[in-house]
């Protein structure tokens, strides 16, 4: 009995193995995202609900493969590496790519990826642990101040730790950084009072508010509709705005037809109901930007960060 | 919400439908090694979206009971766990096999299940808050002191001590390899992508174990292969034997219960924890790992008692604690349900019929698991040579669909052509598991508990031993070494008298 049902279960595999690579009618076969970060966080939700939609669009089953490390260059590494068939594509937050390129020697660069789509636009924010005596960003900065060196931030990624240390260089205090391995480790230590502050997107807002986690503020222009209450840097006086945006890549090089045929499905899928609710559901801010507006993005956003990254590479590369 | 709508919530054929279905789905793929329940949850995936929230959930929860059981059966009959949390039922559940008490061993295991099992989800049921609040309180500290217990118990398996020791140390150092998560610097990958990336757990289980097995196999004469024997044993006698042997399942399902509540190891520390911990105190006449139930006791229902705690930080915290769970946490979301403490608020129904319906999981796994064990004893039918090839190809699948790498089947290959050599040379294999998956975890947590240390100026004993809990972990560490030690010397005492006589 045991056999029947070991074959009978994979049959589905031996299928899927035999529709090898020929593209004539792409695609043939299962795509596979690969996501630079633990199972759980933002980047990985978001990859699961566009992998969900998306393999119904293109009528294959997408796989969500987690490859996290290194605050995310493994995984990115492999995402650029991989062959560009449009059988292997990546869900990251950008800019996490930019910055790693900017501060580690990476076998990537920007232009060794092809910018697909882009599904949200999330602000970065700065939480403080439950235990903490600090409510307002003023307590905390006058705190920071005086204990050089102290505050311990806790951070997932190299998005996370350069809104650390812009965070910390525009207030004027100093901070130490520490590296967790993704969203929901770094919310385990924080709601834990392991750490004092956590670095991290809006998205965590809830479940740090709901165990007794306090926000601070976030790195927007304006207050986000999610989160009324939340005020932004900028209104308190930090000239400080850093998001995250989670984009679909594909390792640059596709061929056209292929490429084409990912894009209408994008386009196609970015209005449907169900997955926007999801999204909402997961406290994503969703905004999407088709091919040619996420390239415009991109660019623009390159150019507003190159200079804090620069300023700041000492101290990343110090960690 | 009260009791009776739960009731009439779950006593409803689709959710015995599902429940039985993903049990049965969970056991088979947690039987073909390198398959596990996280790969047969995210098979079924997609089947969940269009199903009510409380059901797709109780597929998926079935599947990962069922997966943690089915490991041990191949574990049991062939001596190739399905997957690490088999690795230490296989030392006493093959043992019993060539003695042709397979029936027998194959009943401790699902019956132990049940029961840590059970344990599992009344404690997930009962005490979700609180004990979510307590697995917030391990930090750097005290996740570096528990991980450090997990080496400890090496030195509680039987074998050369010198030689477990040399296992762990291969162990750790395979886990050094790839890109250190804190600073991002290389070590030991010689510019290869597939080395960049670590070597992951799965290829090594593979490898020294099914691997292994398999190519110690080949060239056997069939004579020496194990005799399927139709035993006369009832359920009965086992059930009552288990629950003769003083307070053991029951200890047993509360060390996974509690380890398993922690992220990352829960699963494989628990499981050698209760296991070693079942050696220290088993009052049977029987060697370990010559087939003695108690190891198979202690083991089994340890791993099924953490399907239910490792649960819980999902659920009161939205933090998920394993793979499996991590899984299961992206299903949720995808049916607009928040995790967090909020969960039981806005949405009682989905997630009281989930913990109730976790109950029945366990019942179908039973129910599956004892009627199915006449039929799993068949395999012993089958001629080594049908065996090996089967094997070798599921192991060669498994390896390659953890991320579909050929790298890792490499990986898993020369593992495999390590490990029966290494058996030939009676090294054990379990402390080279234990290291690659402690490793990590003791290193990136020692890491950051110096970085916090320096921050708050203050010496780095002072921060590892600044709370109750990690004083008292301390302890447990101390506490276990001078078991192990003693353990140690009454065997030495043993076998020289042995020897004497």
């Amino acid at each position: 009995m045991k056999t029947n049902l070991t074959l009978l279960l994979s049959a589905p595999f031996l299928l899927a193995a035999a529709g090898t690579a020929q593209a004539q009618d792409y695609p043939t076969k299962n795509i596979q995202i690969i996501v630079p970060y633990s199972a759980g966080g933002g980047g990985d939700t978001v990859a699961r609900i566009v992998a969900d939609r998306l393999g119904e669009e293109l009528g294959q089953q997408i796989n969500v493969v987690n490859r996290e490390g290194a605050g995310g260059e493994i995984g990115i590494d492999e995402i650029a590496r991989s062959d560009a068939d449009g059988y292997t594509l990546g869900v990251f937050g950008y800019p996490d790519n930019f910055v790693l390129e900017h501060t580690r020697d990476t076998s990537f660069t920007f232009d060794s990826l092809d910018y697909l789509a882009a599904f949200d636009d999330m602000p970065m924010g700065i939480f403080a642990s439950p235990n903490s005596q600090h409510n307002t960003l003023e307590e905390l900065v006058s705190y920071g101040q005086e204990h050089p060196g102290e505050m311990i931030i806790g951070e997932s990624g190299a998005l996370g730790l350069l809104h650390a240390l812009a965070f910390a260089e525009r207030s004027d205090m100093q901070i130490t950084p520490i590296r967790y391995s993704g969203g929901g480790e770094l919310m385990n230590a924080l709601l834990g009072n392991h750490i004092d502050l956590a670095s991290t997107s809006s998205m965590s807002h809830d479940p740090i508010v709901d165990s007794n986690g306090k926000p601070i503020g976030f790195a927007a222009e304006e207050r986000m509709e999610m989160f009324p209450d939340v005020p932004t840097f900028k209104e308190q006086g930090l000239d400080l705005v850093m998001g995250v945006s989670r984009v679909l890549v594909a390792p640059a090089g596709l061929p056209d037809d292929v490429r084409e045929a990912l894009v209408a499905a994008l386009d196609k899928i970015s209005t449907n109901e169900e997955m926007i609710t999801n999204f909402e559901n997961s406290a994503i801010p969703y905004r999407y930007l088709d091919d040619s507006a996420v390239n415009e993005m991109l660019e623009k956003s390159n150019s507003v960060l190159m200079p804090v990254i620069e300023s700041n590479l000492d101290q990343i590369n110090g960690n | 919400m009260d009791i009776f709508s739960i009731l009439l919530n779950l006593f409803t054929p689709s959710v015995f439908l599902v429940v039985f279905a993903g049990v049965l789905v969970g056991i088979v793929v947690g039987a073909i090694p390198g398959l596990n329940g996280a790969i047969g949850i995210s098979l079924l995936l997609p089947l969940t979206f269009t199903m009510e929230p409380q059901i797709g959930l109780l597929l998926l929860g079935g599947i990962y009971m069922g997966g943690m059981y089915g490991g041990s059966i191949t574990a049991i009959l062939i001596n190739v766990p399905g997957d690490v949390v088999a690795a230490p039922v296989a030392m006493e559940g093959y043992p019993l096999t060539q003695q042709g008490r397979a029936k027998e061993a194959l009943y401790y295991s699902i019956f132990s299940s049940m029961f840590g099992g059970f344990i599992g989800v009344l404690v997930l049921i009962l005490f979700t808050p609180p004990l979510a609040r307590f697995a917030l309180q391990f930090g750097p500290a005290e996740m570096f002191f528990v991980s450090l217990s997990g080496l400890i118990i090496v030195g509680a398996l039987s074998g050369s001590i010198l030689k477990a020791a040399l296992a762990v140390l291969l162990g750790l150092f395979i886990s050094t390899v790839g890109v250190d998560m804190i600073t991002g610097s290389e070590r030991f990958t010689f510019d290869s992508l597939g080395l960049r990336s670590g070597i992951s757990v799965v290829p090594v289980v593979l490898g020294l174990f099914c691997f292994a097995e398999m190519f110690l196999n080949i060239g056997k004469k069939p004579s020496e292969q194990v005799q399927y024997r139709d035993q006369k044993i009832s359920r009965m006698t086992v059930i009552k034997d288990i629950l003769s042997q003083r307070f053991l399942v029951w200890k047993s399902g509360l060390i996974g219960t509690v380890v398993g509540l922690l992220p990352g190891v829960g699963t494989t520390l628990a499981v050698f924890m209760s296991y070693g911990d079942a050696k220290r105190a088993s009052r049977r006449d029987i060697p370990f790992e010559q087939g003695n139930p108690d190891g198979i006791i202690a083991a089994e229902s340890a791993n099924n008692a953490t399907v239910g705690s490792s649960m819980v930080p999902l659920l009161a915290l939205g933090v998920p604690g394993s793979p499996t769970s991590a899984i299961i946490a992206g299903a949720l979301v995808i049916h607009g349900i928040v995790l967090g403490p909020s969960l039981f608020v806005n949405r009682p129904d989905v997630a009281f019929t989930f913990l109730y319906g976790m109950l029945l999981t366990v019942v179908a796994m039973t129910i599956i698991g004892a009627i199915g064990i006449k039929y799993f004893s068949y395999i012993l039918k089958i001629k080594m040579e049908y065996i090996v090839p089967t094997v070798l190809v599921f192991a060669l699948f498994g390896a390659y669909s953890l991320r579909n790498s050929l790298f890792d089947v490499f990986i898993a290959i020369i593992l495999g052509i390590a490990g029966a050599i290494f058996k030939k040379m009676h090294v054990p294999l379990a402390p080279i598991i234990i290291g690659v998956v402690l490793g990590p975890l003791i290193e990136t947590n020692l890491a950051r508990a110096m970085r916090i240390a320096g921050a708050r100026n203050m010496p780095l004993w002072e921060y590892l031993l600044a709370t109750p809990l990690s004083k008292g972990l301390v302890a447990l560490v101390v506490i276990m070494l001078l078991v192990v030690i003693r353990m140690r010397h009454k065997e030495k005492i043993a076998a020289k008298e042995v020897k004497n006589a």
